[in-house]
């Protein structure tokens, strides 16, 4: 009894720089959770709002306008008493049927109805044709860097023009972009103009991710297949790269959510406001890779900085914008699960 | 393990090494002692190196080494680690060569008498004649037949009927078939230790070499493993020339007909292994088979 | 397997290489140029983005130069003496309603006043500045007279420089008749310029006027009805007599004017890296300084690393030292995924609910000792930064935590054994150790944060003006454009080649060394640290 009472030397005791600590480490989770939190708000406040527009309560439940058919804009005008909201097409469809309404006094909103399809449409052809350039590039990079250079001025010099790529600011490949592929080589606002220019963006992205999993594959692998008398070349396609390219593709994906993400390369480069053609309803072949597109990000920025926010224009705001994030937040979710995966599964 | 180097060392006389100051180095021997055929051609000497100089960048490895490997007989290397007994294993097949900054300073290495480091050497050719097994085992991420077929299909040879028949002739080549005959098709990681390093063996014989290089095979392996690995390389010895380095000293006993011992990058000592083991010339060579090296 | 093993040897050792070459290269080697290739794109594209900014902006210093000198030579610069002192004067008179709304304030406050009775007992006030604000009309008169004169002249010159650039045209085009029929009246700036100088006179006389009446108003400032009004009209004194004192100088300066006088070639790039104003498609006279463009990504960039810093290290260290490995598991995953959210999205966000929920909060009684609460434009510094210190976050946690990590385990197994808690640890140990890892995360923070467009294109509300920093900490409550927002904003609308077009490619080749400068030291800073651990 007296022993359970009496203070060991060791006993935990309660004094003021025990509950200092306790109270600095609350303040370390606070700050975690803060970020963690403003991250969740945008979330929940684009998903909530937006959900509005994508899904309807009555089956199918998806929205399917907003998501298939082009921007219009949007009337709003009184009619005998009631207040009615129409289309672009719509609206002249109604005047047709009722004469005296020719010139009843509507309200109108830009890009306000309809949907975003053509945006949708864009914004992955964007990705794909830009993705195919940087992985091409960024693998072959890669492989020379990881398997065939040997240490040197020259690879320093790659290496740093990596690291400082990386850095470069995204406005800035804009412009670079601009005036490299729309003005120096005459490709005005295109498909390919933003391909480009994307690419070069991502480049670095995708190096490194290719670089990384191409360290993973252990040297025995190369070693043993040099030993059985494998050219360099068939040691690397065959005992190299099979196993380096579900990392390479899974952290590529990063740069998948990047190159979708990103509104400043491709404002005057590739994207177009708005245009009344899909991209393949072109005339010359050569015509798809040289036409401008509607873009999400582009389309997100014109809707929410020229038009005013109001009720009308709310609908398409959140509407893109949940589009939007979804589709990046799948990409870059997918990304850091299967990296997570892989890193668990690869362990040779 | 030092007991069971005594075991081997007991008819050893400490006294015959103190006698004989000048290590006894292949090339002042006459073609010595074993089983050597009579009349033998100049020929049997696979591989003939010749004052080999060898650097790592600016760190010397190798030190004038002069060595004559024999055609179809198992030589070891042994020595205490970082002597350079892998750097000279890994000469054989230019396997440096992957290495940045290294180069052969001076001397040659000869493989049937043709100098492998000209410039007009094929690598490819050479390693596909120089067979290897490393220390680590290391098959591929396939599966066992892939694994074996692998090298001959760099070659383009593709026939299945040749293949099959290739991958069951190296698996029991390697003693390997009976174990995996039903698995073929499944991965080469999937097996034991011991089964991983036969099956880079099978590997390295499905492509015909005429040498085999082996860097310290069974050190990652256990008793049993190792025994199996050792009986496959007595059966082997028949067919190819093997160069095995090994830090065990009863192994190098067991298996090898050539011993060579070497010391901070220099050959002290190369003889018939019997020899090496009972009788060594050189007090260096006989603190280190006796386990009494500092 | 009936086969016998074959055991026999090649009858020689064929070992020696076949040549098949190309261009002196074996296939291998073709492989490796072509993989090599490759590896030289990112050092091309650098190149290439250097030459691009270089060759799209390097006409803006010549074209700027021009520009001034035009603003010299066409009498613009005559005017503006001018026209600066009545702006100077419009300062005073916008302190004086300032003063009075601040005493209307108080009389209505603190006297308990109705506002008409406190309107009627400032009417000896309103008299005094009325009598201030009309001293200047007369000198007023004479500087929309010559602007009028100034702005003829600048236009006869650019309707001459159209012309010869059309002559060009023609002439490149091979028309040489066309080329010869367009007639071009060379400008005479002496005599066009005389009617400009001539009223120098005319202004001195109005000038001396002006400063009488000043003189004489400067005695009669009525009395206000609160020490602290008091205070500030004696301010207004001073800033008054230091106006009068500017009087003769404006004088001097019209006096000493020649426009003659050359523009040197280091002007043009004072102009623009120390010029405070950015007006563009402006009908008197563009500038293109890029000061309040640099400020203004500044202020943001600020605010944003002020925020993001301590959210971003903090959740570094607590997910590397103090949370379990669970909350590991799912708190970096989430950081990371919230670097995932696109910016534009996050500039729509501003604009939608940020902006508005800011100043709403400004508006609360319970926060208006926050400098700078409450504010009403919605769009400005702190929203960018709030914004931006969340795209910033994420970027800084991985750094720093990567560099926590990088920390030895024996560092801290070691501190522990010497009897440290936890929390000594962290301080004197594991956050020194990574300190130049946390930095250069911090460095390369800021340059994603100054590199950042949308953002700021949407929220930071696009005044192109130096934030007024006199009021301390509440200037992040003012609007700013940025460099990056610029270029996004205006590329779009420039003429193609005009002296604006080159200007914002200036602006980004600004951005882009500014963005390798950064860099570059954050990878300084790294190297040193892998020595000083490793
Ligand atoms: N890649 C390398 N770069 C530089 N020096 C090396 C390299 N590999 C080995 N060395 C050096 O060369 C010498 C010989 O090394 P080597 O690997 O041949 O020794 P070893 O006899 O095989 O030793 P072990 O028994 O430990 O395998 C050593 O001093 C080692 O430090
Ligand atoms: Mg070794």
């Amino acid at each position: 009894m007296n022993l359970e009472n009496s203070a060991h030397l060791f006993r935990a005791k309660p004094n003021a720089a025990r509950r200092a600590e306790r109270g600095i480490f609350w303040l370390f989770r606070l700050a975690t959770y803060v970020v963690l939190l403003s991250g969740a708000a945008v979330f929940a406040n684009i998903i909530f709002k937006g959900a509005g527009t994508v899904f309807k309560t009555e089956a199918p439940f998806i929205n399917t306008t907003f998501l298939t058919a082009a921007p219009e804009s949007l009337y709003v005008f009184e009619w005998q008493g009631q207040k009615r909201e129409m289309g672009d097409h719509a609206f002249r469809a109604f005047k047709q049927q009722h004469p005296e309404a020719a010139n009843v006094k509507a309200e109108s909103f830009v890009y306000s109805a309809g949907g975003i399809f053509p945006c949708i449409v864009g914004t992955v052809l964007l990705v794909l044709g830009s993705m195919a350039i940087a992985l091409s590039l960024g693998v072959c990079a890669a492989i020379y860097l990881n398997e065939y250079a040997r240490d040197g001025a020259f690879i320093r010099f790659v290496r740093l023009a990596i690291l400082n790529l990386a850095g470069v600011p995204s406005i800035v490949f804009g412009l670079f972009g601009f005036g490299m592929f729309v003005i120096f080589f005459g490709w005005n606002v295109s498909l390919l103009a933003g391909w480009f220019t994307l690419a070069f963006m991502v480049l670095p992205v995708v190096i490194t991710a290719s670089e990384e999993s191409l360290k993973a594959v252990p040297k025995g692998f190369r070693e043993g297949s040099l030993a059985l008398g494998a050219t360099k070349w068939q040691t690397i396609r065959k005992n190299v790269l099979p196993y380096a390219l579900p990392g390479i593709l899974t952290s590529s994906i990063l740069g998948i959510a990047r190159v979708a993400g990103e509104t400043a390369p491709i404002m005057f480069t590739a994207a177009y406001v708005v245009r009344d053609k899909m991209p393949w309803e072109v005339e010359k072949f050569s015509d798809f890779f040289l036409q401008g597109v509607m873009a999400l990000p582009y389309h997100i920025y014109v809707v929410s900085s020229k038009i005013p926010q109001n009720e009308y224009t709310e609908r398409v705001q959140y509407g893109t914008a949940f589009v939007f994030l979804v589709i990046v937040a799948v990409i870059a979710m997918a990304s850091i699960l299967l990296r997570n995966r892989l890193r668990n599964r690869y362990k040779w | 393990m030092v007991t069971a180097v005594h075991a081997v060392m007991e008819p050893l006389s400490p006294s015959s090494a103190a006698e004989k100051p000048t290590p006894r180095l292949a090339a002042a021997q006459p073609a010595a002692a074993a089983p050597a055929k009579p009349g033998a051609p100049a020929a049997t000497h696979l591989i003939d190196i010749d004052n080999l100089d060898f650097f790592y960048g600016a760190s010397q490895a190798l030190h004038g080494i002069n060595l004559k490997i024999e055609h179809q007989k198992v030589t070891a290397f042994i020595g205490p680690s970082g002597c350079g007994k892998s750097t000279l294993l890994r000469c054989f097949n230019r396997m440096n060569d992957l290495i940045e900054g290294t180069r052969v300073a001076r001397g040659t290495i000869k493989i049937h008498g043709v100098d492998i480091y000209q410039p007009d050497v094929d690598v490819i050719e050479l390693r596909k004649r120089v067979g290897m097994v490393f220390q680590k085992s290391n098959p591929f991420p396939k599966s066992i037949y892939e694994n074996i077929t692998y090298g001959l299909r760099l070659q383009g040879r593709n026939k299945k009927s040749e293949l099959d028949e290739i991958v069951e002739r190296s698996l029991r080549g390697a003693a390997l078939w009976d174990e995996v005959k039903d698995r073929l098709d499944q991965s080469g990681l999937g097996l034991s230790g011991g089964q991983q390093q036969r099956l880079c063996i099978a590997r390295a014989i499905a492509v015909e070499p005429e040498v085999i290089l082996m860097d310290e095979p069974c050190s990652a392996l256990d008793p049993v493993a190792t025994a199996k690995v050792e009986e496959l390389i007595q059966e082997l010895r028949t067919r190819y020339s093997i160069v095995i380095v090994t830090h065990n000293m009863q192994q190098a006993a067991r298996v090898s007909d050539r011993t060579a011992f070497f010391y901070l990058g220099k050959l002290i000592e190369y003889a018939d292994t019997r020899d090496i083991f009972t009788n060594p010339a050189n007090p260096q060579t006989e603190a280190y088979v006796s386990g009494r090296f500092g | 397997m009936s086969q016998s093993i074959p055991t026999t040897k090649p009858d020689h050792f064929v070992i020696q290489k076949k040549k098949v070459q190309f261009l002196g290269l074996t296939v291998d080697d073709c492989i490796k140029v072509f993989f090599g290739g490759n590896a030289v794109v990112s050092i091309v594209v650098l190149a290439l983005i250097t030459y691009f900014l270089f060759r799209e902006g390097a006409g803006f210093f010549g074209q700027n130069r021009q520009n001034l000198m035009v603003y010299r030579q066409a009498g613009l610069e005559y005017v503006d003496f001018i026209r600066e002192e009545t702006d100077n004067h419009t300062a005073l008179t916008r302190y004086l309603s300032d003063l009075r709304l601040r005493s209307l304030n108080h009389l209505v406050q603190q006297k308990g006043l109705s506002p008409e009775a406190a309107g009627a007992s400032l009417a000896k006030f309103d008299e005094f500045a009325g009598q201030f604000g009309e001293a200047v009309d007369p000198v007023r008169v004479i500087l929309s007279d010559l602007t009028e004169t100034a702005t003829a002249i600048k236009t006869k010159f650019i309707v001459n420089e159209d012309k010869k650039e059309e002559r060009r045209q023609l002439l490149a085009e091979g028309k040489t008749v066309e080329a010869a029929a367009v007639r071009i009246v060379p400008v005479d700036f002496n005599a066009e310029l005389q009617p400009l100088r001539g009223t120098l006179p005319v202004f001195k006389a109005a000038n001396h006027a002006f400063a009488n009446t000043l003189t004489a108003l400067l005695n009669q400032v009525p009395v206000l009805p609160a020490p602290e009004l008091e205070q500030r009209a004696q301010r207004f004194q001073a800033l008054t007599r230091d106006f009068l004192a500017t009087l003769p100088l404006v004088e001097r300066n019209l006096e000493t004017w020649d426009h003659h006088r050359p523009v040197p070639v280091s002007q043009t790039i004072t102009a623009f890296v120390f010029g405070r104003q950015w007006l563009t498609a402006s009908f008197w006279q563009d500038w293109y300084g890029i000061v309040p463009l640099l400020v203004g990504s500044l202020m943001v960039s600020i605010v944003a690393l002020a925020l993001a810093v301590p959210l971003g290290v903090g959740a570094a260290v607590y997910v590397n030292q103090i949370a379990s490995l669970r909350e590991q598991k799912i708190i970096k995953p989430c950081i990371e995924f919230i670097s995932a959210i696109p910016s534009v999205v996050l500039g729509f966000f501003g604009i939608a609910v940020l902006g508005e929920a800011l100043r709403l909060l400004s508006q609360q009684s319970w926060l208006s000792w926050v400098p700078g609460f409450p504010f009403s434009e919605r769009l400005n510094i702190l929203t960018a930064g709030c914004l931006l210190a969340l795209i910033a976050v994420p970027t800084i946690f991985t750094l720093a935590e990567d560099a926590l990590n990088n920390v030895p385990r024996s560092f801290r197994e070691a501190s522990f054994a010497l009897g440290a808690s936890r929390l000594q640890t962290i301080i004197k140990i594991i956050v020194p150790a990574s300190l130049s890892g946390i930095i250069s995360a911090v460095l390369l923070g800021l340059g994603r944060v100054i590199g950042e467009t949308m953002v700021v294109l949407l929220c930071a509300g696009n005044r192109i003006a130096i934030p007024d920093f006199t009021n301390g900490l509440a200037v992040v409550v003012e609007p700013v454009h940025t460099m990056t927002g610029i270029i996004a904003q205006e590329m779009g609308e420039v003429v193609r080649g005009s002296i604006h077009y080159r200007a914002l490619f200036v602006v980004g080749l600004v951005l882009f060394l500014v963005s390798l400068g950064i860099n570059f030291m954050a990878q300084k800073i790294v190297r040193r640290y892998r020595i000083s651990i490793g």
